[in-house]
């Protein structure tokens, strides 16, 4: 029924008026779903006209200067020369603007004007993009938000369920306590950017696994702000005021949290953390002496996916309109040196870079090999 | 005439200076760009510019008098934050809406300006001060990024004449004989030039204006020829006020919400500073104007234009950027060279 009246609609807009191209609504399901998965059975598809390749692609990212940013551009400039995708691509650039909208919209307007075929993109609001996606539209250019996405339908978005990921911790997290025999204690849990969205949803994940818990958990939080330094200060901060936690369930600043417990001489505990390489080097280091964790990442691979999406719209195939990218999990019993986490690479890196079933397959030392000085 | 004209380009060097060096980059940006000289062009780096513009402007005013104001990007903030709540309804509404809005930017400014003069602190730190309680204001109005603006009103201001009539519906949808020579001018820059030279130009004749820059030149001196210091310091910070509440309007209808975005803020009062040095104006105070800074936004604008055009890599960008930026500042100190009077140097 759902479908049926976004069909109706999108056939509505059409016959309103021919100046509003871009995307139709159609029905399901979508091209490749081992990599494209629809975001919940109600996500809507989307469906571009086909054209001939190859195609010119923008990246317009926002902010630059943390560790996730860079890898982020790097993986993107590598994924546009992969062979897999290579002679998709004819013109490829990459912008940074900085955390300010106007001149963020500017440079996608400007890539819009330049004829380019689709404009990736790292929102710097998850709001205020209208004047674009309507630009986007008229002139049949595939706009594709990821990683902050934006609040609406109308675009073709490419993320992972930030939601999920904060289930995982706790899941895991509690299932450690139990395997130890322990069912109640203080939990610490160290929230990223105030205010962000991907920290709203994580920490909804994570507190609703533990209030369901039947286990007697008293959470403590405080703001780590994804930064390995300001999580290391405000856990000391943490295990100085309140003694001792059960388990600390942190969703980012994974290197700073564990420095903090072991520089306080707190007991290892279970923990949980996003995927950088120091953080894996300590899990694997550690577990014998009850560090056991888990590590889900937000990978900066997501790029490609979001490049991938981009040309397959444009090839006209059916794609759901909210792309939700497979949680890449590893927890303390999987990891092996040279496959999901480097000993001789440095800690501040974000190991899950690969997509296997999106064929995207660049791993953390290629990333690390790339030159930076060739464009 | 021509003997006029050299006098009025010497006695504004700087303008001129940063007139000629907008010039060379927009055309040659516009010569290599696809579509370079289309109105579609025209109006994207318009509505890229408006709001730095307007911030440039309103810093500009206090920098006259040699104070800097560091609440100019929060003010911003905060009346961007106000308009996404107060410009909705009916027309006349938004209307209201705006006024509000640039109201509440005004009296903002105003604050500032009777804390630097009645409270006798430094514009700096008074201002830094301030600039911290509009950002926490502005994270009271809009905890998470949101509102919602008419969408026909951002798809209008953000667009060129032709569009804004026919959004509206009046001159024959924007195809009536009167309005053909203006069709293609963006809208934001009419709203930048009616508002800016507007206001300032009737408000350079003020005895309140000239005192600014008299205060900035020699305050001391100002004060014996008996200049209302108080007045001209006061209306120099309202001023600011009023003209980034404009950069905050302007930006809540373009995005069609408002943010209360921290770091945003900072970016655009670190920028006003640099596109004010960039239009001529001293930061000691007592030479130069908005006009320049405003020209100046337009500059620190058009260098990361360059970008999307030309293949450089995306990490060396920023260095880039800064060193174009170096290189265009020094040319405004290229005058040291040539003063004979050293304690010319002092200002």
């Amino acid at each position: 029924m759902y479908k049926t009246l976004a069909t109706l609609t999108a056939g509505a807009a059409l016959m309103a008026g021919a100046a509003f191209a871009g995307p139709n609504i159609v029905s399901g399901p979508g091209v490749n779903p081992e990599c494209f998965a629809p975001w919940t059975d109600e996500t809507n598809f989307m469906q571009w006209e086909a054209r001939e390749g190859p195609f010119r692609v923008a990246v317009v990212n926002g902010f630059v200067g943390n560790t996730w940013r860079i890898q982020m551009i790097k993986t993107a400039k590598a994924f546009a020369e992969d062979p897999s995708i290579a002679g998709k691509i004819s013109d490829f650039k990459v912008v940074s603007t900085g955390t300010d909208a106007p001149a963020q919209l500017g440079a996608i307007e400007d890539f819009i004007n330049q004829g380019y075929d689709a404009i990736i993109t790292i929102a710097v609001s998850p709001d205020g993009f209208d004047r674009v996606i309507r630009l986007a539209d008229r002139n049949d250019v595939v706009l594709v938000p990821f990683d902050n996405v934006l609040d609406t339908d109308k675009v073709m978005q490419v993320n992972e369920d930030q939601l999920a990921m904060g289930r995982m911790f706790s899941e895991f997290v509690l299932g450690e306590l139990d395997a130890k025999g322990v069912s109640s204690g203080k939990i610490l849990e160290v929230r990223g950017l105030p205010g962000n969205s991907v920290d709203r949803d994580r920490s909804i994940g994570i507190n609703e696994v533990f209030a369901a818990d039947d286990g007697d958990w008293e959470m403590v939080s405080v703001n780590g702000m994804w930064d390995d330094g300001t999580t290391q200060k405000v856990v000391a901060d943490a295990i100085a005021v309140h003694g001792e936690f059960a388990a600390v369930v942190a969703q980012g600043g994974s290197n700073g949290m564990v420095q903090a417990i072991q520089d306080s001489g707190h007991p290892w505990v279970p923990v949980s953390g996003e995927s950088e390489n120091g953080y894996r080097k300590a899990l694997s280091e550690h577990s014998d002496a009850g560090l056991k964790g888990i590590s889900i990442g937000q990978s900066p691979g997501l790029v490609a996916i979001a490049m991938k999406a981009a040309v397959s719209a444009l090839e006209g195939n059916v794609m759901p309109q909210l792309i939700s990218v497979p949680l890449p999990v590893a927890t303390y019993d999987e990891l092996e040196d040279g496959k999901n986490f480097w000993s001789d690479l440095p800690d501040n890196f974000f190991t899950v870079n690969e997509f296997p079933p999106c064929d995207v397959n660049i791993s953390g030392p290629a990333i690390m090999a790339e030159d930076e000085s060739d464009s | 005439m021509i003997g006029k004209l050299k006098a009025t380009v010497l006695r504004n060097r700087g303008f001129t200076g940063a007139l000629v060096l907008f010039a060379v980059l927009f055309i040659t940006y516009q010569s290599i760009h696809p579509r370079g000289f289309s109105t579609a062009v025209l109006v994207q780096n318009s509505n890229e510019v408006v709001a730095l513009a307007f911030v440039a402007i309103a810093q500009t005013i206090p920098v006259l008098i040699g104070g800097l104001d560091l609440s100019v990007g929060a003010v911003m903030t905060l009346t961007n934050t106000i308009a996404s709540h107060v410009v909705t309804g009916t027309p006349m509404q938004m209307l209201l809406g705006a006024v509000l809005t640039l109201g509440a930017g005004t009296m903002f400014g105003l604050m500032n300006g009777l804390i630097v003069v009645y409270g006798r602190i430094q514009p700096i730190i008074a201002t830094l001060a301030t600039g911290a309680i509009a950002i926490g204001l502005a994270l009271i109005l809009r905890p998470s990024p949101g509102g919602d603006i008419d969408g026909d009103l951002n798809w209008a201001a953000t667009n060129a004449v032709f569009d804004f009539a026919e959004t509206y519906g009046f001159a024959d949808n924007g195809n009536a004989a009167w309005i053909q020579p203006f069709v293609n001018i963006p809208v934001p820059l009419i709203i930048l030039l009616v508002v800016a030279l507007g206001v300032w130009l009737p408000f350079k004749r003020t005895v309140t204006c000239r005192t600014i820059y008299a205060i900035g030149s020699a305050e001391g001196a100002a004060h014996l020829s008996g200049l209302p210091i108080a007045r001209a310091k006061i209306a120099a910070f309202t001023l600011a006020g009023f003209f980034a509440a404009c950069g905050g309007l302007y930006l809540a209808i373009q995005t069609s919400s408002g943010n209360a975005d921290l770091t945003q803020a900072g970016t655009y009062t670190l920028n006003s500073i640099a596109s004010v040095v960039l239009g001529g104006t001293s930061l000691m105070g007592g030479t130069g104007g908005p006009i320049g800074s405003m020209i100046g936004a337009f500059i620190l604008r058009i260098i990361s234009f360059f970008f999307r055009i030309l293949s450089i890599d995306p990490l060396l960008q920023p260095l880039i950027e800064g060193l174009v930026l170096l290189v265009a500042v020094s040319l405004g100190a290229l005058r040291t060279f040539r003063v004979k009077n050293k304690l010319g140097l002092f200002r």
